[in-house]
């Protein structure tokens, strides 16, 4: 019973950080049906944009308060800039390409910043330490022990995801997001620079990975090359289980998916070595059964 | 112009006097004789100054062994005065001028046709010979192999495109579709040839196998991706999955039934993979296969069923052996490993067949017209689910039969070799060639597989720069770099 | 062969789009549908072509039910063309319509593979079929030619060369003179009485009510979902009850 408990709640903190990957790309499959598959890899450089922060410009005996605000900005710069740059100089050129062109210039984008950063930054061909952030305390509830990062990503996930819903649906920007993603070319005659949406989504999209990464980085403690590809698929699973294009299934889905990894690693055959595995059945599954998600509408065939 | 043309002569002049230290390199040796780059140089040179259509290739090639040559020598920390001087000249030559149109190149009669075919596929052969071995195998010998093998591309890149200036490849394309036959035999025999040439040594016939065994591998996922148009991002999995059902096999059967039970468990898994395609669309399916292919390696990883070996592999497969005679020895006047090329060799040209034969069929133009446009093809009576089905299927099995011949050559199969990088690399072969293209695929998975081999001080950047190709090739070729 | 519509009705969410039509199109016949925007046409047209199952009622083919399956539809004699045309735009004319002669040759997968002599027969005797519908419609030397680089005119003629080449007992055409000229559209009324000489029914949808009711056998008016009035186009373009409902302000605005 403690096991399950204990289980369920570092499901929750896996849900919750994989949710702030997820709205990026739900954002942005929600306004140009692209997937973008470097979206994890924007996670990734901003775990390294802090651990650079951290490691190189901060002083050692940085107090937390300080260090932890530091380090999100860093994050939310390099995750924003290298989005930016991404949209910018691989995804607005191909406007009007052949069908696969956008998909194969995704897995381009993301193969390229894996290997510039594992091969450029110092030290990353192997996993670096994250700066540990809280002295090792933690919450315990009975028999079940959540670090105090584990309750700030269980706190600032959710937060963020309201947060972002209320923004989308009360501001100006979010109406003109919503109009575009339903229409874009009419929402052009509606004076809508759709462009400028679709940077403003990856920005949104980016800064939310941004966060993501450094709570990623302080729960996990370490952070390599390969999060971000990783992560990424578990939250694209997640965005497409919570019904892709919607900000609360987003978060719904990825608490789903953290669910299952860490309950299958427990108690389904092959144990933590297949628990990956599980979620991409569970991905399969989804897509074939079900590709509206939970929240999602089923969409129209075309003709 | 003229002094465009005799700048890059004037360059391998130069570096004679700058680097006298250094004339015991092998690189820099005989700093007054004209080989090595310095015959390339020249003659692009001379190429340059008679023709003039050629005189933009020719630029591109100068400028090209001018970088290589510029970027190693900085590399060593030497100045480099002939090579800023050669490059001034390449791009010089590059400099938009007059142009004398494209000459009319008349079919020839059947006769001729044949002779220039055979002509023209022995010059392949050779030149493919000469780039293999160009800047030798080992690095301990020559530190400045890369370099020679890159200047060497760079001459090869400027002799295409020249000969493509003149129209001469698009007159060769035509002739050997008008002589499909014929010329698919004579470059069948060319190809067979090759451990008679320059490249007859058991470490070439080994890389130029392992080169067959991925350029098969690529044209099956020209099928799936380049000719029914849907994305397989977990392709390399159906080579794993021959591969370690024949490891699996070796033992017990011969090669021949090891192989076909490769293939017949690769396609079958094809089907499994293709099934969603019903329900899947675009994207998604993009997707669903990259699922498949992660679901394979992790339990390839962790020896799903004592099948894979995991972490220790499966090692000491028994070499194809037939008639007596195991295909790693050599035989006769025959290298070793040439018994494997040929099996390569042999399953590249069926893949070639199968890939054009289908492409020209009602299956082919089925799977055309669902790349095209999927609603559109079944308002036209296109059963499109079973004809995705069967792209899966003929493209998992032939991925399944390299598989098969992978195992035995290499003698050890693991899973690491079937990871999701190999899925891009093949991917980014077929991009790079052309997708849907028959040579496209060939010419890809030659240069994504030469390339690291050659070049092992670029294999850290290896993945990286497919990445960057990827990019690149969408963004301004994205019908690939072969086609025309 | 006559393809019929038996009391059909269509609703999506709760709007309303066809409202209990009924409908036959007789073989060796031009039907024409008309009707003002939001009428139901390209609804109609869907159920027809096997897009789309209709709420309730029934498409018959030649008394037998069609499936809803555009595949099915083709392969019982149904083709179509598109409003907005969609060709393969990256195929030769050629291929296009050899597309559209699928479901009509039979070449299994091991043939296809070997092009044995009778994969090669089968080969030649679709190719041979296909050059003769681009020469019926017209684009005889276009063959080569991919889609996309054909001229707006000849790419509405190569779709319905693309459709004829299914063997189709009805063909249906969705607007085919939209953004011609008189005399494009003029070229397009003959070759629409060519097919019909060759023994195919044909459906028209068009806006263009003169170019209906001078080259139809017989009119259908469908206005908001239900079938208001059909006959013989002299009869149904005096009708008042079309005169009001559609073309009242054409005829105004002329």
């Amino acid at each position: 019973m403690a096991v399950l408990a204990q289980q369920i709640v570092n499901g929750l903190v896996l849900g919750a950080l994989i949710g702030l990957i997820a709205l990026g790309y739900t954002m942005v499959y929600g306004i140009i049906q692209l997937i973008n598959f470097a979206h994890g890899e924007v996670f990734m450089v901003g775990a390294f944009g802090a651990h650079f922060l951290a490691r190189y410009v901060l002083p050692e005996d940085v107090r937390w308060y300080v260090a932890l605000p530091a380090m999100c900005l860093a994050a939310v710069a390099v995750s924003i800039g290298v989005a930016v740059a991404m949209e910018r100089l691989a995804y607005r050129p191909l406007i009007g390409a052949h069908r696969l062109a956008p998909l194969i210039t995704a897995l381009g984008v993301s193969i390229l910043l894996q290997e510039v950063v594992r091969v450029f930054y110092p030290g990353a061909t192997a996993p670096l330490a994250f700066p540990r952030m809280f002295v090792e305390g933690h919450l315990a509830i009975g028999p079940v022990t959540i670090l105090w990062t584990g309750v700030l990503a269980l706190a600032v996930a959710p937060l963020l995801a309201a947060a972002l819903h209320i923004y989308v649906e009360r501001s100006r920007l979010g109406r003109a997001m919503r109009a575009t993603a339903q229409d874009p070319d009419t929402a052009r005659l509606m004076g809508i620079s759709p462009n400028r949406v679709t940077l403003a989504t990856f920005v949104i999209g980016a800064g939310l990975a941004g966060v993501g990464a450094v709570l990623y980085g302080i729960h996990y403690t370490q952070i390599d090359t390969a999060i971000g590809f990783q992560n990424g698929i578990f939250a694209f699973t997640a965005a497409v289980l919570g019904g892709i294009g919607s900000i609360r299934g987003a978060m719904l889905g990825a608490f789903c998916i953290g669910l299952v990894k860490s309950l299958a690693g427990q108690y389904v055959w092959g144990g933590v070595q297949y628990d990956y595995v599980w979620v991409f059945v569970l991905l399969i599954l989804v897509l074939m059964f079900r590709p509206q998600g939970f929240l999602g509408r089923p969409e129209g065939m075309r003709a | 112009m003229l002094v465009g043309a005799l700048l890059p002569w004037a360059s391998t002049v130069l570096p004679g006097g700058a680097y006298p230290d250094r004339a015991t390199l092998q690189f820099f040796d005989a700093p007054h004789l004209v080989s090595g780059f310095r015959l390339h140089l020249v003659l692009l040179g001379v190429l340059a100054a008679l023709l003039s259509r050629a005189r933009k290739p020719a630029g591109i090639g100068v400028a090209v062994i001018a970088l290589v040559h510029m970027g190693f020598l900085i590399g060593l920390g030497a100045p480099s005065i002939g090579g800023p001087v050669a490059l001034a000249g390449g791009l010089l030559l590059m400099w938009p001028g007059l142009t004398a149109p494209a000459p009319e190149l008349k079919p020839p009669g059947p006769a001729v046709a044949r002779l220039v075919l055979l002509v023209a596929f022995a010059a392949l052969v050779w030149l493919v010979s000469e780039t293999l071995t160009a800047g030798g195998q080992s690095r301990a010998t020559n530190p400045y192999g890369g370099a020679e093998f890159l200047a060497f591309c760079g001459l090869v890149l400027a002799l295409a495109c020249a000969l493509s200036a003149y129209g001469v490849l698009a007159w060769l394309a035509a002739l050997t579709d008008r002589h499909r036959f014929f010329a698919f035999s004579v470059m069948l025999v060319c190809a067979l040839a090759l451990p008679f040439t320059d490249a007859g040594t058991g470490y070439w016939m080994t890389v130029a196998s392992t080169i067959g065994v991925y350029a098969a591998t690529a044209i099956g996922l020209n099928i799936v991706v380049g000719l029914a148009g849907l994305l397989d991002l977990g392709y390399v999995a159906f080579l794993g999955i021959g591969a370690f059902t024949a490891a699996n096999l070796a033992h017990v059967v011969p090669f021949p039934v090891a192989a076909l039970a490769g293939t017949a468990t690769a396609g079958i898994l094809g089907i499994v993979v293709g099934a969603p395609t019903l329900r899947v669309r675009g994207d998604y399916l993009a997707i669903v296969t990259l699922a498949f292919g992660e679901i394979f390696f992790r339990a390839a990883q962790n020896n799903i069923g004592g099948l894979t070996g995991g972490a220790n592999s499966i090692p000491g497969i028994p070499p194809i052996s037939m008639f007596g005679h195991a295909f790693d020895k050599p035989l006769g006047v025959l290298p070793a490993g040439s018994l494997y090329y040929a099996v390569t060799v042999v399953m590249v040209a069926v893949a070639m067949v199968m890939l054009v034969n289908l492409r020209h069929s009602r299956t082919g133009r089925a799977w055309a017209a669902i790349r095209e446009d999927e609603d559109v093809a079944r308002a036209m009576g296109v059963r499109t689910g079973r004809a995705k089905i069967l792209a899966f299927l003929v493209g998992s099995m032939m991925a399944g039969l390299a598989g098969a011949v992978f195992a035995h050559k290499l003698g050890t199969v693991g899973y690491e070799s079937f990871d999701f990088s190999e899925s891009v690399t093949l991917l980014a072969a077929v991009v790079l060639g052309g997708m849907g293209t028959v040579p496209g695929a060939v010419v890809g998975a030659s240069l994504l597989f030469v390339l690291p081999e050659k070049l092992r001080e670029f294999s850290d950047y290896r993945l990286m720069l497919f990445g960057l190709a990827l990019i690149l090739i969408m963004r301004f070729r994205p019908r690939g770099l072969v086609s025309s | 062969m006559t393809l019929t519509a038996e009391r059909v009705s269509m609703t999506f969410g709760g709007l309303v789009a066809l409202d209990d039509v009924t409908l036959a199109v007789p073989g060796n016949r031009i039907t024409g549908l008309i009707g003002p925007n939001g009428a139901g046409k390209t609804t109609l047209f869907n159920c027809l072509t096997g897009l789309y199952a209709p709420t309730s009622g029934r498409i018959l083919l030649d008394g037998r039910p069609l499936a809803a399956d555009p595949a099915q539809a083709m392969r019982g004699g149904v083709a179509r063309t598109f409003q907005n045309i969609r060709l393969f735009p990256g195929m030769s004319a050629l291929d296009n319509v050899l597309v559209g002669r699928h479901t009509r040759i039979k070449q299994g997968l091991l043939a296809a593979l070997l092009h044995g002599p009778g994969f090669r027969k089968s080969e030649a005797a679709a190719t041979e079929r296909a050059r003769a519908e681009l020469e019926f419609v017209g684009l005889g030397p276009e063959g080569h030619m991919p889609a996309r680089s054909l001229a707006y005119g000849d790419q509405r003629r190569l779709e319905i060369a693309r459709a004829l080449a299914g063997d189709p007992a009805v063909l249906m055409l969705d607007e085919p003179t939209a953004g011609m000229n008189g005399t494009e559209t003029a070229d397009i009324s003959a070759l629409i009485t060519a097919i019909r000489d060759r023994g195919i029914a044909v459906v028209v949808i068009e806006h263009d009510t003169k170019f209906i009711f001078s080259l139809c056998d017989h009119v259908y008016v469908l206005v908001r979902g239900r079938m208001l009035v059909d006959g013989p186009p002299a009869t149904v373009r005096t009708d008042p009850r079309v005169i009001e409902a559609y073309l009242g302000a054409t005829e105004c605005s002329k």
